[in-house]
């Protein structure tokens, strides 16, 4: 499960970050490492959420601490292909105005 | 949605709760089965038993008799930990929002976050204000509960109770005594946050058209009974006299003793009989 | 029936003060884990907050002492002995009853106004429901508290009133101050000041479980907790001086 959990595909522009199962507060510590980890690394990171089946609010703010982090240090962050039930988790508090959604 | 309720799972049991205050019997053989995703109203006159029912499955008082079980955990048998654990799937909004008069509302909303996870302050930070969002009280978090209006403090209590995303969420009367543009948002915000984050959710209320709004089922108490559980239309439908009066709000006097009335109105030391 | 109620209440009380402790010791297994920060609010509120007025309050006991004192022993030719007496009766008595009652007035009137302002208004209910047990978040941190502060309210009593009595008795006994201060510190025993602080000790735990227990049984709205209010004060101090008296006694056998 952890195993598969996160998944890198890394080159020098763009590091893409594949995430699956459930994000809850077991895990979302882990992302949250991973996506700033990401971002002090490659100038680009996306956050792939096609596999997503489940994403609570630890995990919605670790992308937010993402986009913060993008932000102040003029890097890109997006996210990618969320399923309709994040993305309406996104719509409720309206954060889907705020990332840049592909 | 209505469909595919009756396959989902049960998340709320109760059987034959009684319970007593004093001598008088409050509760006396209340059942209530609720799935998974699903608006249960409980409606009822005052003195019905419905908040009583709330604060019992809530495990705010102990009953006389009956069982409850939350998410399949008997809660009377279950251990501090465990009951512990419970609680964090869930998720209450009080009548008076019962906001912690002493902190400010984006205290009160990252309370239950900071008392029971390992979350980061940064982290904390943007869960709470995320639900200040949803709620529509963005940029709020300052403030202190004495400086916010009755809807506002019902919709900062309401932040509160999903800070933990629960998958369980009550409401005692949240509409009541809100003006009606109010109330209709809290009650949108009630169905959305069924829709994206499949809570399900007991709502005690005697607002009726709120409770057509928003429920899948509505329970009728009545002197701590089960008088009728049924969807809206079964519900409108019913021809049972006291349903009917509540629907129309009508006094359960319906036919006037004069003598007895007068009795009332004028002797000193009436009492009820 | 009214006694039948003293004595639940009294037995509410126990339980706290059980309870407090237990949570103290066992809490961080459960999640329940007191917070420093909020005992440190506690000792500023309930103690560092309440001392100008202790020590102005200490200063005027410790010149009526003196005054009292060098009228009565006058009549026996014994005015020397009045340092003696002053400094004796401050650290044993005076200081801590006059902490006493002040801090009932102070903090045990707000345990049990927030207390029982939070039961009326459901935020106990609410502390219940998120998992937090209210006694370790409302009742212990006051409790430890006022454990805490109410020795160093003490000392510093205890300083002040001793300060109140020579200022006025110096010119009497022919002494310069500081010599009257450094003497009287000379003639006082380790268990002269052990007792005052032992007593502020329990005289803590008692205004704190007084307007914990008042603020819990509060019903009837705001007059209601008016009156819970009234009533923390009166018993807790009613408390304390009959504490104070039994603690007397059995510390000066």
């Amino acid at each position: 499960m952890t195993e598969e959990f996160i998944r890198f595909e890394k080159d020098p522009e763009l590091c893409q970050i594949f995430i699956s199962g459930e994000v809850d507060l077991s895990n979302s510590g882990e992302l949250r490492k991973t996506i700033l980890g990401a971002l002090k690394t490659t100038p680009a990171v996306k956050v792939n959420l096609s596999g997503v089946e489940y994403i609570d609010s630890s995990g919605i703010a670790a992308m937010v601490e993402g986009l913060q982090f993008a932000n102040s240090h003029s890097k890109s962050f997006y996210l990618c292909d969320p399923s309709p039930q994040v993305r309406s988790i996104l719509e409720l508090a309206r954060l889907d105005q705020v990332f840049d959604i592909d | 949605m209505k469909k595919d309720l009756e396959q989902q799972d049960t998340v709320i049991e109760v059987n034959q709760l009684v319970t007593h205050y004093g001598q008088r019997k409050i509760l006396d053989g209340v059942d209530l089965n609720i799935k998974r995703g699903e608006i249960r109203v409980i409606m009822g006159g005052s003195g019905s038993g419905k908040s009583t029912l709330l604060w019992h499955i809530l495990g705010l008082y102990q009953p006389t008799k009956g069982r409850i079980h939350l998410l399949g955990q008997d809660i009377h048998e279950i251990s501090f930990n465990d009951m512990l654990k419970l609680k964090q799937d869930i998720g209450v909004s009080f009548q008076s929002g019962a906001l912690f008069s002493s902190m400010s509302v984006g205290e009160n909303v990252a309370l239950p976050l900071r008392e029971f996870t390992d979350l980061d302050e940064n982290t904390i930070r943007i869960i709470s204000r995320m639900k200040l969002e949803v709620v529509n009280l963005g940029g709020f978090h300052k403030l202190m509960p004495s400086q916010l209006s009755g809807g506002m403090i019902k919709r900062a209590a309401l932040a509160r109770s999903i800070v933990m995303d629960p998958k369980l969420l009550f409401f005692d009367e949240p509409s009541a005594g809100l003006d009606p543009v109010v109330a209709s948002e809290i009650d949108d915000l009630i169905l959305s946050l069924r829709d994206t984050m499949g809570m399900s959710m007991v709502v005690v209320t005697h607002e009726l058209d709120s409770a057509f709004k928003i429920a899948d089922k509505i329970t009728v108490l009545d002197n701590g009974k089960n008088l009728l559980t049924g969807t809206v239309e079964e519900i409108k439908a019913s021809t049972n006299k006291r349903v009917m009066d509540l629907l129309q709000r009508r006094s359960r006097h319906d036919k006037l003793d004069p003598a007895d009335y007068l009795k009332r109105l004028t002797q000193e030391n009436y009492t009820l009989s | 029936m009214w006694s039948y109620q003293a004595i639940e209440r009294l037995g509410f009380a126990m339980r706290l003060f059980w309870d407090s402790f237990y949570w103290l010791i066992i809490g961080r297994r459960y999640k329940q884990r007191v917070r420093l920060a909020q005992v440190i609010e506690q000792v500023r509120v309930n103690g560092f907050d309440a001392l100008p007025i202790v020590m102005a309050l200490s200063f005027v006991v410790g010149m009526m002492l003196s005054i009292q004192l060098l009228y009565a022993l006058s009549d026996f030719g014994a005015e020397s002995q009045v340092l003696l007496a002053i400094a004796k009766s401050v650290t044993r008595e005076f200081s801590p009853l006059i902490t006493g009652v002040i801090v009932a007035g102070r903090s045990g009137a707000a345990i049990a106004a927030r207390i029982g302002s939070q039961v009326v208004s459901q935020e106990i209910d609410a502390l219940k429901v998120i998992g937090i047990v209210p006694v370790r978040y409302l009742v212990l941190p006051p409790l430890l508290g006022l454990m805490i502060s109410m020795p160093l309210l003490i000392i510093c009593a205890d300083v002040m009133a001793i300060f109140g009595g020579a200022l006025f008795s110096v010119q009497k006994l022919d002494m310069s101050i500081s010599a009257y201060m450094l003497e009287s510190f000379n003639v006082l025993v380790v268990g002269d000041v052990l007792q005052g602080l032992i007593k502020s000790v329990v005289f803590g735990i008692i205004i704190v479980l007084v307007g914990a227990t008042t603020g819990f049984y509060v019903t009837g709205g705001a007059e209601g907790v008016g009156k819970a209010t009234t009533s923390a004060v009166v018993i807790s101090i009613s408390f304390i001086v009959l504490a104070d008296m039994i603690a007397s006694y059995f510390l000066t056998q």
